[in-house]
């Protein structure tokens, strides 16, 4: 069985207006409050407006690790970004929702092209203002 | 004969009684007690002879229907299973999800809904809602007699599911039965998207889904002309 | 209240401490390892997986780490997977407010037990104050 426990970080990749961070292992607590101050760093040094948070390969997310999430897109919120959360697994949504992690207030998206069309549209709406 | 002789004779034949009869305690059927002389013990002995013929019959007859009865159960249990398979299989085809149209999806739900099948059909669409990239569907209950709180409770899970996910799930054909008994029932199905037939639902679907794609349209028109020139 | 009985013939899978926060990413993986053996289904998988991490982390939170024994074995006819907790840590003082939904002892904002029992198909607990926590939780097919 393959466990992977490096210590490595994850990586947040800026293209255009948003930033792109794709969740590949199974996250352990710090290493979870880690990538949350990561990102925060890196909207505020890019300015980056949106931010895509990729959880496809994700087989499990506990409360904690959705408590992570959704506190991510709230913090994100009032440093003016906006959080989408992409590609959850079914039996992940289910099991959260049982749980009772409906994460109210978080931006959902099926897929990656779903989510930047989502923040393009956010984006463009916040253009004419 | 001396009496001493007679009384010791008797004493043999009466442990040869005992010999039999521990036999056949033991499960040995086929031991019988031979009489050599004729008297007052020859009675008895016979007696047990017959006994014994009797015993044997029984228990023969006994093993035959224990026989035939676990075969009866056998047969039972495998028609069990069969069932049960079936009952499997009625459940998946149970539920059928089918893209109506462009980015959207229609769960038509007919019959009762209990647990297991409220679990398998949420199951289904959430996986096809991944599978086919749609974020409208549309789960239809016009053929559900009756929703208690376990259904409710289901039909909320699947939604709120389906927006986790990234996706909008409307439920239509609340008859006016199934609308008295939930407010009724004090749930709170205000958060999610109720229509009362699936035409209104549909309708709703198709107007989000321009909403959706306008800008879209407008793209991908670009990229046309881009190409042809 | 049943006490939680370790006199059973099941089969013993593994016995695991809980110390660092990786052992509790290592062993859930290892539970998930043992649902999938079992040919339990992906949602049915995850359920188990989540309800023993949200266990785990009790342990590691509140009673600085733990035991974890992983058995499987015949309930009422079905093959399950049970994942039993034990720790040495401060015990829980109201089971019953515990148990009941929205409550949290600690930083956590709620959603800790009852909602770990929502996703398994038995739940058990069996904490004395100051002496520890027991809490086995058995998932079937």
């Amino acid at each position: 069985m393959n466990i992977d426990l490096h210590e490595k970080k994850i990586p947040i990749i800026k293209i255009r207006d948003f930033l792109i961070v794709s969740i590949q292992v199974d996250m352990h607590d710090k290493l979870a409050i880690q990538l949350q101050s990561q990102i925060l760093e890196e909207i505020e040094k890019t300015g980056a407006k949106g931010v895509l948070i990729d959880i496809s390969v994700l087989e499990m997310v506990d409360s904690f690790i959705g408590r992570m999430l959704s506190g991510m897109a709230s913090m994100a919120a009032i440093m003016d970004a906006a959080v989408v959360i992409v590609g959850m697994q079914p039996s992940v949504a289910i099991t959260l929702v049982e749980l009772g992690l409906e994460m109210p207030g978080v931006d959902t998206a099926l897929n990656m092209e779903k989510g930047i069309e989502m923040l393009e549209e956010r984006l463009s709406n916040y253009n004419t203002l | 004969m001396s009496e001493k002789i007679v009384f010791e004779k008797a004493k043999e034949r009466i442990e040869h009684i005992e010999d039999v009869l521990s036999s056949v305690a033991a499960g040995d059927l086929d031991v019988r007690i031979e009489a050599e002389i004729e008297d007052d013990l020859t009675g008895v002995e016979e007696a047990i002879n017959i006994l014994i013929e009797d015993l044997t019959y029984e228990l023969k007859q006994s093993k035959k229907m224990r026989e035939e009865l676990e075969e009866k159960l056998s047969k039972i249990e495998d028609q069990q299973k069969t069932i049960i398979r079936q009952q499997d299989d009625l459940l998946e085809l149970s539920s059928p999800v089918s893209k109506v149209w462009d980015n959207i999806l229609i769960l038509p739900v007919i019959g009762t809904l209990d647990s297991q099948r409220a679990q398998i059909m949420m199951e289904n669409l959430l996986q096809k809602i991944v599978d086919t990239g749609c974020t409208m569907s549309i789960l239809d209950i016009t053929g559900v007699p009756t929703v208690d709180t376990q259904v409710a409770n289901h039909l909320l899970k699947t939604v709120t599911s389906a927006r986790l996910l990234g996706a909008d799930c409307i439920i239509s054909g609340i008859s006016p039965a199934i609308a008295q008994t939930i407010v009724h029932l004090g749930i709170d199905l205000s958060v999610i998207k109720t229509k009362a037939t699936l035409q209104d639902a549909m309708i709703y679907a198709m107007r989000k889904n321009n909403q959706l794609t306008h800008g879209k349209i407008k793209s991908d028109h670009l990229s046309e002309t881009e190409e042809t020139e | 209240m049943n006490e939680i009985s370790f006199d059973n013939n099941w089969e013993q899978l593994g016995k695991y401490p809980i110390v660092t926060e990786h052992d509790i990413v290592k062993i859930r993986q290892l539970v998930r390892h043992h649902a999938k053996e079992a040919r339990m289904g992906i949602v049915e998988q995850t359920r188990i997986t989540t309800a023993v991490s949200e266990l785990f982390r009790n342990m590691f939170n509140y009673a600085e780490g733990g035991d974890v024994l992983i058995e499987r074995g015949n309930i009422d006819g079905k093959n399950a997977l049970i994942v039993t907790c034990i720790d040495q840590g401060p015990g829980i003082e109201d089971l019953e407010l515990a148990m009941s939904d929205g409550y949290t002892s600690g930083m956590g904002m709620g959603y800790g037990l009852p909602g770990t029992k929502r996703l398994v198909d038995r739940f058990e607990i069996q904490s004395e104050k100051d002496k520890g926590t027991i809490v086995r939780v058995m998932k079937w097919r």
